[in-house]
């Protein structure tokens, strides 16, 4: 190597040459030949295959493109957007006077008059409220109290009424209150369940879960009312969960487990 | 020579990396256990999938760059026998990347960041684990712009000479580490810190992935390299041989350059938002870069098979048995020579997406990494911290014996772990899940073989604790070290006089790796910026909405 | 040292040219198996709006599951959530020519068949196809293969395959798990 005459070998042409060689093997192999070889096969033309390998229309080169008639009843019509998130985080006047015609029954400062039947709002996660509030009007979740009183809401009203409970604080709770749920019902809630497939309530309900946009909070509401709907998610009754992921986590729980994950979270105050 | 200010900053840029190295380790076990059949303490769905971001974290991130970055430095003052230019820098790299470091933990501590080191957007973390995990990286720019001035002032002052294989190395290694973060660093700088700041309500997930291939191959190389360094120069020199061609270690180095970088779409053969064009293309570039690290397998095996011969070796076979087995060096190739064989047969399986479908986020993947990552190269990291210590602290070894059981013991355990890790894949047991249902008939049969991996875990931590505890001997060694540094590397059969210039520098590469990433990855990121490429909203993990 | 320079400089090169030849057979592997059994990796680019996934359109939650359209085509479409699938249970026939359509309106997921090839990632804003035929009967499982959330270890469904003369559509071509 150290013969002069080879060390000016043209470096820069061979180099250029390997590497320009593979990437037409590449095209002619990878963007050519193979595709419109299984397109043929497939009964799909050249062009459409070449099409397809290359990303520009949807489908495999080598298999035909399944056909759709869907018309099916979504189980939300909420669709979250950047836009309706954002607005969800500013609390209005607007919602301050909307949110008189609530207070019979979850109170002014969002602190439910009766806990055992109706939520408190308080501190509730905005897009919780305005999820639910958007399936009571357009009947996803069909409620003889609730249905008619957000009938005459529109959009923006709900928006400014969910900002408006979720900035009060949440209602404290006097400590040692309750019984302790047990170590059971704390695994389920840290943990889930494996051999149920049942993923742990923190993964969606947690501080730090990343999990759904509409995912509510349910620390200190009462036994009574997280208890109702966890059986009415069970039972089906309440289906405007989304893909079902309420319903496909409550039918497995045992009405025991039900109850304690219930006094779990109405004592608790971090979730 | 090796003054002061190499000797320092290798020191505190090892011991940062070991230590980051250890608490991932122990975090590993407990993983292990905790998808184990048998109880596991502490563990929730949170609590494990912070263990396992900060295992990533401290052994893909953190471990590496300060590694590479102090073993760089002991490498330009040692090779080019000349000062390192600019120290005060070196010095706030490396305070900067131990603040990021830092952040970084606090905030998977604190239960903000269960994103895995790879990410995961829409799941977007705390803004303080990106930014302690980009000061990281900026520390290790730093250092690549370092190397870069070293090998400049050392060529402007030996006009015409070959710049020392080593060195040629660990700033091929800097280049294309540049090259490697563009990608990742467009992830985080335009998609996810802007999410994570609350900037962005939502982003191109197909895009932020792509972004993401571009760096998590060549990733693997910049991991690879020091190990490569190893082989080409200290490896010889210590079996007490020759280095058969510095040409082939060159152009080996070169090779990595530049074809770890247009193949990171074989990290995404299964997803749906790359064309079958493309990652046609992408592997067949993969393919090719199995072709330098089979010419190291060569090179050194010629080398060895000098010393072998100059110890007296005879016959076909004879010069292994007559190779220094006792030092440190020499046996961790030989093991590390061993697991690329176990690793390299499972990485062509990877790269072929017929078979790729079979195994694709299957324990084999986590097996095939471990196996190349953590036996290849974290063998060779150990060898290689064991032969620069006695430059580095001024003291000799207390004892080879134990530096030798550490090296046998972590190869033993990481077959034990990774064996079984391969055999479930191919069973199909999927992987990132802290928990499995070993209820199900199909799941209880992979019980005894996940024991049995777990057991080959404690073997791994017993041996990474004997490597601290190894390292520390030399601080109550009384013995003063007496040979000179620069004796660690090996001149090859014919030293060249000359080089031609593309092998002396990386102008010509570059222009080539830039032609190349436009061909491999110009499409394939141009198609999100074309129509209305779909936005997903951004998930936090690190408060309530 | 006895060797000359011009016999490291031919085995080197000799060696190069074994390397390259073992790329080379690679690369014939490849190409030969998308040409004669037309496998592919499951790219399919047809872009889909992960935030409206639900309001319309086949991934609608009352259109999931297996179908079989006019022309004899069988399709389960499957929908991934954090941190479930719906449906959880998808009935497929053995040794027939299926598509699984994926897509997701969240994050990352992705899916495996255990004991088959059927294998690709769900990346929002995308459908993930995958077309193969099931050669073994029985409950296979499709556990969630990717990092999508603190749920995901619990993220999991089943894949029925049966005889083909058990596999019965209804009138509007549907056949789901309960109702067998």
């Amino acid at each position: 190597m150290n013969d002069p005459d080879r060390l000016e070998q043209p470096w820069r042409l061979w180099a250029s040459v390997a590497i320009l060689s593979v990437f037409a093997f590449s095209v002619l192999f990878g963007f050519v030949l193979m595709p419109v070889m299984q397109g043929r096969a497939a009964g799909i033309d050249a062009f459409e295959a070449i099409c397809r390998a290359l990303g520009i229309t949807p489908g495999s080169p080598a298999a035909r493109q399944p056909t759709t008639n869907a018309k099916a009843q979504p189980a939300t019509r909420v669709a979250w957007s950047a836009d309706l998130l954002n607005s969800l985080t500013k609390a209005t006047a607007a919602g301050e006077s909307l949110a008189g015609s609530c207070a019979g029954c979850h109170g002014r400062d969002g602190r439910a008059v009766e806990v055992k039947l109706y939520p408190d709002l308080a501190g509730q996660s905005a897009a919780a409220i305005y999820k639910q509030l958007h399936d009571f009007k357009t009947g996803s979740r069909p409620s003889a109290l609730m249905t008619p009183m957000v009938q005459a809401l529109t959009e923006e009203q709900m928006v400014a009424v969910s900002a408006h409970f979720a900035a009060f604080p949440v209602r404290p709770i006097p400590a040692a209150q309750l019984p302790a749920a047990g170590a059971a019902i704390e695994g389920l809630v840290a943990r889930g369940d494996s051999g149920r497939g049942m993923p742990a309530c923190n993964a969606c309900h947690g501080d730090q879960s990343g999990g759904p946009t509409e995912a509510p909070r349910l620390s200190r509401q009462s036994r009574e009312y997280l208890a109702a709907q966890l059986r009415a998610f069970k039972t089906g009754e309440r289906r405007n969960d989304i893909y079902s992921r309420m319903r496909s986590v409550a039918a497995p729980l045992t009405e025991s487990e039900i109850d304690g994950l219930a006094l779990f979270y109405a004592s608790t105050r971090t979730y | 020579m090796l003054v002061t200010h190499a000797r320092q900053l290798t020191f505190a840029h090892l011991w940062l990396a070991f230590l980051a190295f250890a608490v991932a380790l122990v975090l590993g076990v407990w993983q292990m256990w905790a998808r184990s059949p048998l109880p596991a303490p502490f563990v929730t769905a949170s609590t494990y999938f912070s263990a396992v971001t900060a295992h990533g974290t401290a052994m893909a991130y953190v471990m590496p760059v300060f590694m590479i970055m102090g073993f760089g430095y002991y490498v330009a003052e040692t090779a080019l026998d000349r000062p390192l230019p600019a120290p005060r820098w070196a010095w706030s790299a490396f305070a900067l990347g131990l603040a990021g470091a830092l952040m970084a933990t606090v905030t998977i501590f604190s239960g903000r960041a269960a994103v895995l080191f790879t990410f995961y957007p829409p799941l977007t973390a705390s803004v303080f684990f990106y930014l302690g995990l980009v000061m990281v990286v900026a520390a290790s720019w730093i250092w690549c712009v370092l190397m870069m001035v070293a090998m400049a002032q050392w060529k402007r002052a030996n006009p015409g000479r070959p710049v020392p294989l080593a060195m040629f190395a660990t700033v091929a290694n800097a280049v294309m580490w540049l090259w490697t973060t563009i990608g990742v660093a467009a992830e985080l700088l335009f998609q996810v810190i802007p999410a994570a700041l609350g900037l962005k309500a939502q982003l191109d997930v197909g895009l932020s992935r792509t972004l993401f291939s571009w760096t998590l191959h060549a990733i693997v190389y910049f991991w690879l390299i020091p190990s490569y360094i190893a082989f080409y120069t200290m490896v010889p020199q210590a079996a007490g041989g020759r280095l058969y061609s510095d040409t082939m270690g060159r152009l080996t180095f070169i090779l990595f350059l530049i074809y770890s970088l247009p193949v990171g779409l074989h990290h995404l053969l299964m997803d749906p938002q790359q064309s079958n064009a493309f990652k046609f293309l992408q592997v067949a570039l993969t393919a090719l870069v199995s072709v330098p690290t089979l010419l190291t397998v060569f090179t050194i095996g010629a080398s060895l098979e000098i010393a072998g011969r100059l110890r007296g070796g005879r016959g076909l076979l004879g010069w292994i048995g007559a190779l220094p087995w006792d030092r440190p060096l020499v046996l961790a190739t030989g093991l590390a020579f061993l697991m690329l064989g176990f690793g390299g047969f499972g990485g062509l399986v990877n790269m072929s997406y017929g078979m790729n479908a079979m195994v694709h986020n299957t324990s084999w993947v986590t097996a095939h990494f471990h196996l190349i990552f953590g036996g290849t190269v974290v063998i060779m990291y150990f060898a290689i911290a064991y032969a620069i210590w006695p430059a580095v602290t001024g003291r000799a070894a207390p004892s080879l014996a134990a530096q030798r059981l550490q090296l046998w013991l972590w190869f033993a355990g990481m077959l034990v772990m990774t064996l079984p890790w391969h055999y479930l894949g191919l069973l199909g047991q999927w992987r990132r899940v802290a928990t499995f249902n070993y209820a199900d008939p199909i799941i209880a049969g992979w019980g005894p073989w996940v024991v049995v991996s777990l057991i080959g875990g404690v073997i791994l931590l017993g041996s990474g604790l004997l490597f601290v505890l190894n390292l520390l001997q030399f601080n109550v060694s009384r013995e003063p070290h007496a040979a000179a540094p620069g004796e660690l590397y090996a001149s090859a059969v014919h030293p060249p006089a000359r080089v031609p210039a593309a092998l002396n520098g990386f102008r010509l590469w570059n222009a080539l790796v830039l032609v190349l990433m436009i061909l491999a990855y110009g499409y394939p990121i141009a198609q999100f910026f074309v129509g209305d490429s779909p936005q997903a909203l951004v998930h936090r993990v690190d408060e309530r909405r | 040292m006895p060797i000359s320079e011009e016999i490291i400089v031919r085995s080197e090169l000799r060696w190069a040219a074994i390397s390259v030849g073992v790329v080379s057979v690679i690369m014939i592997a490849l190409i030969y198996a998308g040409l004669v059994h037309h496998i592919n990796p499951p790219s399919n680019i047809e872009r889909i709006d992960p935030k409206t996934l639900h309001l319309g359109g086949e991934f609608t939650e009352a259109n999931l599951g297996t179908r079989v359209s006019g022309d004899g085509q069988v399709t389960s479409r499957i929908v991934a959530t954090q941190f479930t699938f719906q449906p959880r249970c998808v009935v497929l026939p053995a040794n027939r020519r299926v598509t699984l359509r994926f897509a997701t309106p969240d994050v990352i997921h992705g899916i495996l068949v255990s004991g088959t090839n059927v294998n690709t990632m769900i990346v929002p804003g995308y459908v993930s196809q995958v077309h193969t035929v099931f050669t073994r009967t029985g409950d296979l499982l499709m556990p969630c293969h990717e990092y999508c959330g603190l749920g995901h270890s619990e993220m999991s469904a089943t894949v029925r395959v049966v005889p083909p003369d058990e596999f019965k559509p209804d009138a509007e071509g549907r056949v789901a798990c309960d109702a067998r």
